[in-house]
């Protein structure tokens, strides 16, 4: 079944044309990651994806619905009043989409001000009005997951960067969104901290999670992703199956692009 | 001396009822005004930034006689009794909302935009996200200048004597020219000094309760 689906997206910012007819989608349980230099336009693709941003031209579907459709060349939203940010981000009809995926950001924003298991917790009980002692069993199901059990009650700011990054990733699988998004989930860590992080995307790869993951981590995304897209100067120039586009690139800019990684 | 003390009193309770029902209104009102001042409505956003340099750029003595006046005088409104201490309660939280406008603000937009971001993703709808993620996040950012300004305010209660209004520092500069002896006024001073002293300990309670995180 098809999660995710983009078609011809096109976005500048300050007149920079960041992304150039982007398309691709994502399929259940296939993982897909995104590589590309920095400035390639990944995390805008992800931030467009998740609503953060509106592209300018392009349609974009969820399990088959369709969010955005072209008008005149242009972006319509379901649901839009006008073109502005805020108006995206008041749209009733978009917060529903949004229960259908996840984000994991490069710097974990996590809620400082709420222990552990509250961060996992609020938005399933907040935002989809679930039962709390459910949805408290199913946080600590996930943080147990995550190797944090005995984490629940401490906040944020005493845990290492790659334990908060986990409770990122038990945050976003606690709303059991259809598809995960990770924006360069270990750039942030300090190298020592990368595995533990790696390894649990690893495990949910395992159990068949939908999930994009931008990285520069190639010898993880070889091995975790099913496809591999490369991204520069904000269009796909290379895509395909992902052990294959990693190991052996067909085109020169991806060539290019992999030398950099090579020790 | 005990009559001295109860004039000083009594003065002190109408001071401790500017003080109190000032904070209750000025705080309120200065949150809606500093979400008038990051209005994306480039009209109101304008008309907010306005009112609130007039209201810091204008001395609050001023603005105390202008409330109390400014009825009578450009409405012709005859004004009753209760007018006085209505107006100074205006005229007070009205300031005071603009400095602390410009608090909350500065407050709100310190935090970083990465939490607004995963709120939004989260499903978080504006209201409850600022609500139950930023709001909190802002008071403890912002209680170090709010604890200086309701230190400022204690004092400033003593401007309500421009529309003579017989707050403590009134009262006591009344029984000193009656009784001839500075005395009053120390005694005043001492009060102001205690309650700041209050002041200064409940705020730094309050600061604790939110040392819990960074
Ligand atoms: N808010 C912004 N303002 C100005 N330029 C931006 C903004 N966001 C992204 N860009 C520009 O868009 C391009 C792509 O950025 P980004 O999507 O962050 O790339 P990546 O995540 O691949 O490093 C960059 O050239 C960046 O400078
Ligand atoms: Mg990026």
């Amino acid at each position: 079944m098809e999660i995710f689906r983009i078609e011809n997206c096109k976005k500048s910012i300050n007149g920079l044309n960041v992304l150039n007819d982007i398309s691709f989608s994502v399929n259940e349980g296939e993982v897909l990651a995104i590589i590309g230099s920095s400035g390639s336009g990944k995390t805008t693709l992800l931030r467009i994806a998740t609503f953060l941003d509106y592209m300018d031209s392009g349609e974009m579907w969820y399990l088959g619905k369709k969010i955005v459709s072209n008008v005149s060349n242009h972006s319509s939203y379901i649901g839009q009043k006008d073109l502005s940010i805020d108006s995206l981000k008041k749209n009733k009809e978009l917060i529903k989409v949004k229960s259908e995926f996840g984000l994991v950001f490069q710097n974990f924003n996590l809620f400082p001000h709420w222990s552990v298991l509250k961060n996992v917790m609020d938005a399933p009980i907040t935002v989809k009005k679930r039962n709390i002692d459910e949805v408290r069993e199913k946080a600590l199901t996930y943080l147990k997951y995550m190797g944090l059990e005995n984490k629940a009650m401490n906040y944020p700011c005493e845990l290492s960067g790659g334990q908060r990054q986990r409770v990122a990733i038990a945050r976003a699988l606690c709303l059991e969104p259809k598809i995960i998004y990770f924006d360069e989930p270990t750039s942030a860590l300090d190298p020592e901290l990368t595995s533990e992080v790696l390894k649990v995307i690893k495990n949910l790869a395992k159990e068949k999670r939908t999930m994009v993951i931008v990285t520069h981590e190639m010898n993880f995304a070889r091995d975790v992703a099913d496809r591999a897209i490369f991204l520069d100067d904000g269009i796909i120039a290379e895509e395909g199956d992902a052990y294959s586009l990693i190991t052996n690139p067909k085109k020169e800019r991806t060539k290019k692009f992999l030398q950099k990684f090579k020790e | 001396m005990i009559g001295i003390i109860t004039k000083i009193l009594s003065g002190a309770k109408a001071s401790l009822l500017i003080f109190f029902l000032t904070l209750i209104f000025s705080l309120p009102l200065g949150l809606i005004l500093s979400s008038f001042r990051m209005s994306k409505n480039k009209i109101l956003n304008g008309i907010t930034v306005f009112i609130i340099s007039i209201l810091r750029g204008t001395p609050l003595m001023l603005q105390l006689i202008v409330w109390f006046f400014g009825p009578y005088y450009i409405f012709g409104i005859k004004l009753n009794p209760s007018w006085r201490v209505t107006s100074i309660i205006i005229g007070f939280s009205i300031n005071y909302a603009a400095y602390f406008a410009e608090i909350f603000r500065a407050g709100i937009e310190s935090i970083p935009i990465g939490q607004f971001e995963a709120a939004s993703v989260l499903g978080y709808t504006r209201f409850v996200a600022f609500v139950k993620i930023i709001l909190p996040q802002m008071i403890k950012r912002v209680l170090p200048p709010v604890t200086n300004e309701i230190i400022t305010l204690i004092k400033d209660t003593s401007l309500a004597f421009v529309v003579a209004y017989a707050e403590m520092f009134t009262m006591a500069k009344q029984v000193a020219a009656a009784e001839t002896t500075i005395v009053p006024l120390f005694v005043a001073g001492l009060f102001y000094y205690v309650f700041n002293y209050i002041v200064a300990y409940v705020m730094e309670r309050i600061e604790k309760s939110f040392s819990y995180y960074w």
